[in-house]
């Protein structure tokens, strides 16, 4: 089975909670027909699980509960699944994502499911269509590029308050895209501000939770005083420049 | 998800076994509540055998801390969830959203019970 392309396996479930073990249970017995490990089975099934609790949650009016569709599609380097239901229409874009820093009491735990989903497969896309209803798809790879694992990501100008969500949305999409030595090249970058600090702070225990790192390269004497003066510098991997940072030194 | 209870001279420890998903999660918050309505506030959940958590049940311990632990004796004595044998997977899960900082775990339920 895990040569070619079989043909999708699909499962209709009337979507309601108790539907969740089923699911479940449709991923493990897919998963062990590909031959995945059992790392990988359980993340797609904590993925779907996920997915599947919105649906049901959130799609159909309580009182009568519709159909759910899924479909497991194995290719050779990906397995792709996709949830289908006919209930009201869904973004799981729109939700804000889940604040993981501040402290237990401040925090909001709304938007931790979406948030597993984007964290455990390689791509969730969501899409509306008028015949087949909301559509997720979620695809997991099955073997990663070690080399796609490094990458640089150069920043010009001030990194403060209006530019850090920005830095933000693109170190997430190289970590979202299997980054997990990430250099952060500031050489072209003059001002630094405690938004600034904060963003890389965010960044860095991202890819710390992923089992990666961040490390910080060519720094110019005013950014690196600021470093120096909040006591940062003892927090991040700071280089002299890209060419010192990496990539062999993101081996280890 | 089974839920077993067994009361200790200052703790209650609440073995999970199964799923903790949104299907079973208010099932966990209701043996919760009734310690709490009991005045226990002292909890260990063991998850030795909890084979799968979402973020429903993440919920369910996220709110079950904050209320335990706005009960206290001393300032440095009170309520708490501690959380004994995380089996990996679950343990990953807690990683990935910043709740293993959150939570005291510990090897086993026995340590757990001992640590208040």
């Amino acid at each position: 089975m895990t040569n070619g392309s079989p043909a999708p396996e699909t499962i209709t479930l009337p979507a309601t909670l108790d539907a969740l073990a089923a699911i479940s249970q449709f991923v493990a017995t897919a998963a062990e027909a590909t031959g995945l490990d059992s790392r990988t089975t359980w993340q797609i099934q904590l993925a779907v699980d996920e997915a599947a609790t919105n649906i049901i949650q959130y799609a159909y009016p309580h009182h009568t509960p519709g159909d759910l569709i899924m479909t497991w599609a194995t290719a050779t380097s990906a397995v792709t699944i996709t949830l289908r239901d006919q209930g009201c229409s869904f973004d799981p874009n729109n939700v804000p994502p889940p604040d993981l820093l501040s402290p237990l009491e401040e925090r909001q735990v709304g938007g931790l499911g979406i948030y597993l989903m984007t964290r455990l497969m390689n791509e969730v896309r969501f899409n509306f269509d008028p015949q087949l209803g909301n559509v997720l798809t979620m695809v997991k790879y099955l073997q990663h590029d070690e080399a796609e694992q490094i990458s640089v990501l150069p920043l010009h100008g001030r990194l403060d308050a209006q530019t850090a969500p920005h830095v933000n949305t693109q170190a997430q999409r190289l970590i979202e895209a299997g980054t997990r030595c990430l250099i952060i090249d500031l050489e072209q970058v003059d001002f630094i501000s405690s938004s600034g600090l904060r963003i890389l702070l965010i960044i860095r225990k991202e890819l710390m939770i992923l089992g990666g790192e961040l490390r910080l390269a060519a720094l110019s004497p005013r950014v690196r005083e600021v470093f120096d003066l909040t006591g940062f510098a003892q927090v991040f991997a700071i280089y002299p420049s890209v060419a010192a940072a990496g990539p062999t030194a993101c081996d280890g | 998800m089974e839920i077993t209870h067994r009361q200790f001279h200052r703790v209650d420890l609440l073995s999970l076994s199964g799923r903790l998903d949104a299907a079973s999660a208010p099932q966990l918050r209701e043996a919760i509540e009734h310690l709490f309505h009991t005045g226990h506030y002292r909890i260990v959940l063991d998850m030795q055998h909890l084979a799968h958590i979402s973020s429903a049940g993440l919920r369910v311990l996220t709110d079950a801390r904050k209320r335990a632990r706005e009960w206290k004796i001393t300032d440095l004595e009170g309520g708490d969830i501690r959380l004994a044998s995380v089996p990996p997977n679950i343990g990953e899960v807690f990683n990935l959203t910043g709740m293993s900082s959150l939570f005291a775990i510990y090897e086993d339920a026995t340590a757990a019970v001992g640590s208040f």
